[in-house]
């Protein structure tokens, strides 16, 4: 190629040149001829928001007792800030926000009812109380008919997807980790998803086991669809055909098939890392293991790697704020999120597993140790230096930014 | 809204995308007091990642464009130098495989330009004269906007009609017009308009600048993408610009843009903030600036009103993540970048793209060929991509939209399948799907549009630049975004954010001297 350019024309030389001589012009009249009015709503935003509220205005309309420690609390729009109820996928969660006292804190719950009941207008969602539970004692104490509940949108990856999921699906269920489960049961059942699941339920009480009955009629009405196996860890039960102990590799083996079923997780920690280790002997391949996030660690401790130097000390955080700072305490043993959420700072958060990121957070100085099951960071995050405070336990004096809170409103 | 202002800054970045980050660390840089603000609680807007399992997915970003080397680097390599932003790149490549099954075509085309004139020359024989004609255009051309951007916007008449004619020739044709006139086989244009899609517009409206100048940088300096994802990129930003003092605030939404007497007095946030400022540069598209952000709304100037209605919106995406648990050779997934068209008539493909049936485009990327410690050993990430007009998604209700997007991205990872041979779909462990309203949804894009507006020859980089000052509609108010005069993709982005920023200098610079 030559340094002179080339000879060309694209329709004739003058005309080239006249044509981009009048450019500006061309495009000031094509301008000046549009209309000068304002552009409706843009439609695709609108649907964002239909799926993806950031807020959810809702009120109890009914408190059912499911168990001597269960209830299901269905919830309805308010009819003010919310006017219908976001779709969601079989097996998503809600994070629920609350105001303990001044407290503002989150908790996730799993949807129990299905994305066709949200549809007719409904949420229920299924809490298990725990003996000192901060949050569970308030929903007790507070949550009554017609009590006003906010909440996220429907978040959480434990969803079937078709492209990678087999159609027979197994869950692993313990305790109150059921609930997604039953949102999966009617859906299949309803013929609103195409997929055959077998659930196999660890329970440590016949008086604790959840949505019994309906599971037996479900089972019965749809024996293509739906079918279930108790797994009672207590010495007496009743339950007719149940397996004694845990979820172990035989009873998995026993009613699945490991060579080709899809396996899903919801339950407490120590169940994750049990039924983890079985389905792993088995031979399961990672790809058909699904697990629910996997929640608070609640005794950091137990784990082999947390530093025994930051067991039972107490920290401080110096916490950036948008204007100053202040100076919270912190201890080993509770995530960096709890000390802020007890210092009433209203930090973000959803999950509290280390896996949706809101609760991200810019960690300037000190060290925090990350549950090995919860660390959700990218890499660029990690260099960068910022932390899911919801899955870090400080092991040093801290110093972080306070992430705003975008719900929190001045007025 | 009377003057109880918050907090006061020499000016306020709205969004933190690609021209919101550049800005910013260019005015920071030139010592500004500086407040960057944005809804999400993460920097970057489109350059972004997310983690699923074991895997962290790139957002967006299939290439960069004209990064270069450190010893040699292109126009996006020098902003990020200049800028004093520490990215590191990985390289693409090769620059692209084209499939096109019903035309049996299937070829790997290099980076270089004499390795794509040979490749060309090889795939189709007798196709050397055209091709390296049309490079030399291309070369022309991306020389012309290098001599542009040195003398400032302000160029020599004589020298750019003496030293770049066609530059002048061919502004106002699209690419099928300048390859008429090239008298190009179809067989040429089936491989050389491959690119076509990053762009999302017919060859017969896509102006012929914008697509040459991107094959020519292409072509010269290959491709690159951070090494950590855009997420790397984005946060080496965001470093650079909190260490030059700037103010960076995550999870706040700027609800209006305060306007007196034609100029910008300062900004309100979502939680009701606010902020003294007499220069935003903004991310936010016009179209949603104009349409409801400006406060009051009188001062909204009928001919903005005017300008975005006159243009037409560009697309939106839809992207398919898979996490697959084999490693590319196992797949035999051999190649970084593939497009696989079900027909080389842009027309044709375009049209698709208002429409949900099967896709007919899919740009799929296997990341690992580009960065091969992405994913753990014994995995592989791949991305498809298409491409859809928001009109396609319109009617389509919550209810229905999960199965929707499954059933489409079904049918982009069968096309796969059926183009290349490999068998994915056994081996997929993670998926996401994104859609239209996902993108509306993290960054607030209107209509969940990705590339801006449509370039068309009346609408592309130069009549944009030209056209600049008559539509700079409210004083101290830039747009610095793929919405901006050097139109869509990362490094046009990036690029608009920091010329705005120095023309925000220009700015200040003068209201200095009137004051
Ligand atoms: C994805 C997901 C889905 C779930 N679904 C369900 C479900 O369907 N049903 C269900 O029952 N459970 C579900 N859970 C568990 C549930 O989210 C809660 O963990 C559970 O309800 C515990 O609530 P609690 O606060 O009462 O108990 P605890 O978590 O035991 O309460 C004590 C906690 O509160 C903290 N705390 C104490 N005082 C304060 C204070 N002043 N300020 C701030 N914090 C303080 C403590 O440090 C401690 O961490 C789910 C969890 C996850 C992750
Ligand atoms: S709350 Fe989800 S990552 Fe911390």
């Amino acid at each position: 190629m030559s340094d002179k350019p080339m000879k060309f024309k694209v329709k004739g030389s003058i005309r080239d040149l006249l044509r981009f001589k009048n450019l500006v012009k061309k495009r000031a009249k094509i301008i000046d001829a549009a209309p000068a009015s304002f552009k409706e709503e843009p439609y695709i935003n609108t649907l964002a928001a239909r799926l993806h509220p950031e807020l959810q205005h809702l009120v109890v309309r009914e408190v059912i007792e499911e168990t001597g420690t269960c209830k299901t609390f269905r919830l309805v729009p308010d009819g003010a800030g919310s006017r219908e109820l976001a779709f969601f996928q079989a097996g998503q969660y809600l994070s629920v926000k609350l105001d303990v006292n001044g407290y503002r804190i989150t908790r996730p719950y799993s949807i129990s009812s299905s994305p066709s009941d949200a549809l007719k207008g409904f949420y229920d969602l299924t809490i298990k109380r725990l003996e000192g539970g901060f949050a569970t004692g308030f929903i007790w104490n507070t949550w009554k008919t017609g009590s006003a509940v906010t909440a996220s949108g429907p978040l959480g990856q434990m969803y079937h997807a078709p492209l990678r999921d087999g159609r027979s699906i197994v869950a692993l269920a313990g305790g109150s980790g059921v609930t997604p489960f039953r949102s999966m049961a009617r859906e299949i059942c309803y013929g609103r998803l195409d997929a055959t699941l077998r659930l196999i339920y660890g329970c440590a009480d016949d008086q604790e086991i959840l949505f019994h009955d309906e599971f037996r009629e479900l089972a019965k009405k749809y024996p293509d669809r739906f079918s279930f196996v108790m797994v009672m860890s207590c010495e007496e039960t009743s339950v007719e055909g149940c397996e004694k102990g845990f979820i172990t590799r035989s009873v998995i083996q026993k009613h699945s098939n490991p060579a080709v079923d899809s396996y899903f997780t919801c339950g407490p920690d120590v169940m994750y890392d049990f039924t983890g280790l079985e389905l792993a002997a088995l031979g399961v391949p990672v790809k058909r293991i699904r697990r629910e996030a996997y929640g608070e660690i609640k005794k950091p401790l137990r784990f082999k790697d947390f530093p025994q130097s930051a067991v039972g000390r107490a920290f401080s955080i110096n916490v950036r704020l948008k204007q100053g700072s202040v100076v919270v305490s912190a201890s080993g043993d509770e995530s960096v999120l709890v000390a802020l959420e007890r210092a009433k700072l209203a930090p973000p958060s959803a999950c509290r597993s280390g896996e949706c990121q809101y609760c991200r957070t810019l960690l300037v100085k000190g060290d925090v140790w990350v549950g090995p099951e919860c660390d959700g960071r990218r890499a660029a995050d990690r260099q960068t230096g910022y932390i899911h405070p919801c899955a870090s336990f400080p092991v040093s004096d801290l110093e972080i930014v306070l992430p705003e809170n975008g719900e929190v409103r001045k007025n | 809204m009377g003057e109880r202002w918050d907090r006061e800054f020499d000016a306020v970045v709205v969004g933190a995308g690609n021209g919101g980050m550049a800005g910013a660390t260019q005015l920071a840089l030139s010592g500004k007091k500086v407040l960057m603000l944005e809804q999400h609680n993460i920097l970057g807007g489109f350059s972004t990642s997310f983690v699923r399992g074991r895997f962290e997915f790139e957002a967006s970003l299939h290439e960069l464009c004209d990064v270069g080397t450190r010893e040699d680097p292109g126009g996006a390599g020098v902003l990020f130098r200049d800028l004093g932003v520490d990215v590191e790149w990985a390289y693409v490549p090769e620059a692209y495989r084209l499939i096109v099954p019903e035309k049996n075509i299937d070829v790997v085309m290099p980076f270089g330009i004499a390795e794509y004139i040979d490749a060309f020359e090889r795939y189709v024989p007798g196709s050397r004269p055209v091709v390296t004609k049309f490079i030399a255009l291309a070369k022309e051309i991306g020389e012309a906007l290098a001599y542009l951007a040195a003398m400032k916007g302000n160029p020599d008449k004589k020298v750019l009609l003496k030293k770049y004619p066609n530059f002048i020739k061919t502004a106002t044709y699209s690419v099928d017009e300048v390859c008429h006139a090239l008298k190009m086989p179809q067989a040429v244009k089936d491989i050389l308009y491959a690119y076509w899609c990053y762009v999302g517009i017919p060859m017969s409206r896509q102006n012929f600048t914008l697509f040459a100048v991107m094959l020519y940088k292409y072509l010269l300096r290959g491709a690159a993408i951070p090494r950590y994802r855009s997420t790397g990129m984005a946060e080496a930003f965001e470093r650079r610009f909190r260490a030059l003092g700037g103010t960076v605030q995550l999870n706040t939404r700027v609800d209006k843009i305060i306007v007196e007497n034609g100029r910008v007095v300062g900004v309100r946030t979502a939680g009701g903030e606010l902020i003294k400022t007499r220069h935003v540069l903004c991310c936010a598209a016009p179209p949603k600036v104009f349409n409801g952000m400006i406060h009051p709304a009188t001062e909204v100037p009928a001919r903005a009103l005017k300008s975005v209605n006159a243009r037409s919106i560009a697309s939106s995406g839809f992207v398919v993540w898979l996490g697959l648990d084999a490693s590319p050779d196992e797949l035999g997934i051999r190649d970084y970048s593939y497009f696989i068209y079900r027909d080389t008539d842009t027309e044709r493909l375009y049209r698709d793209f208002s429409s949900l049936g099967r896709p007919s485009v899919q740009a799929t990327v296997c990341l690992n060929r580009a960065v091969p410690d992405c994913s753990p050993a014994g995995t592989t990430i791949l991305s498809m991509t298409i491409l859809y007009k928001p009109e396609a998604w319109k009617n389509v209700e919550p209810q229905d939209y999960y199965r929707l997007k499954n059933e489409i991205a079904g049918y982009l990872v069968e096309d796969f399948e059926k183009a290349t041979g490999c068998s994915i779909r056994d081996h997929i462990e993670e998926i996401d799907i994104s859609a239209p309203p996902t993108y509306a949804r993290y960054t607030g894009a209107w209509q969940g549009v990705i590339y801006g507006y449509e370039v068309d020859s009346w609408d592309s980089f130069l009549p944009r630049l030209m056209a600049m000052k008559d539509e700079q509609y409210i004083g101290g108010l830039r747009f610095s975004s793929g919405w901006g005069i050097r139109t869509i993709g990362y490094s046009s982005a990036l690029q608009c954010g920091q010329t705005e920023a120095l023309l925000t200098l220009v700015d200040m610079n003068n209201e200095g001297v009137t004051a």
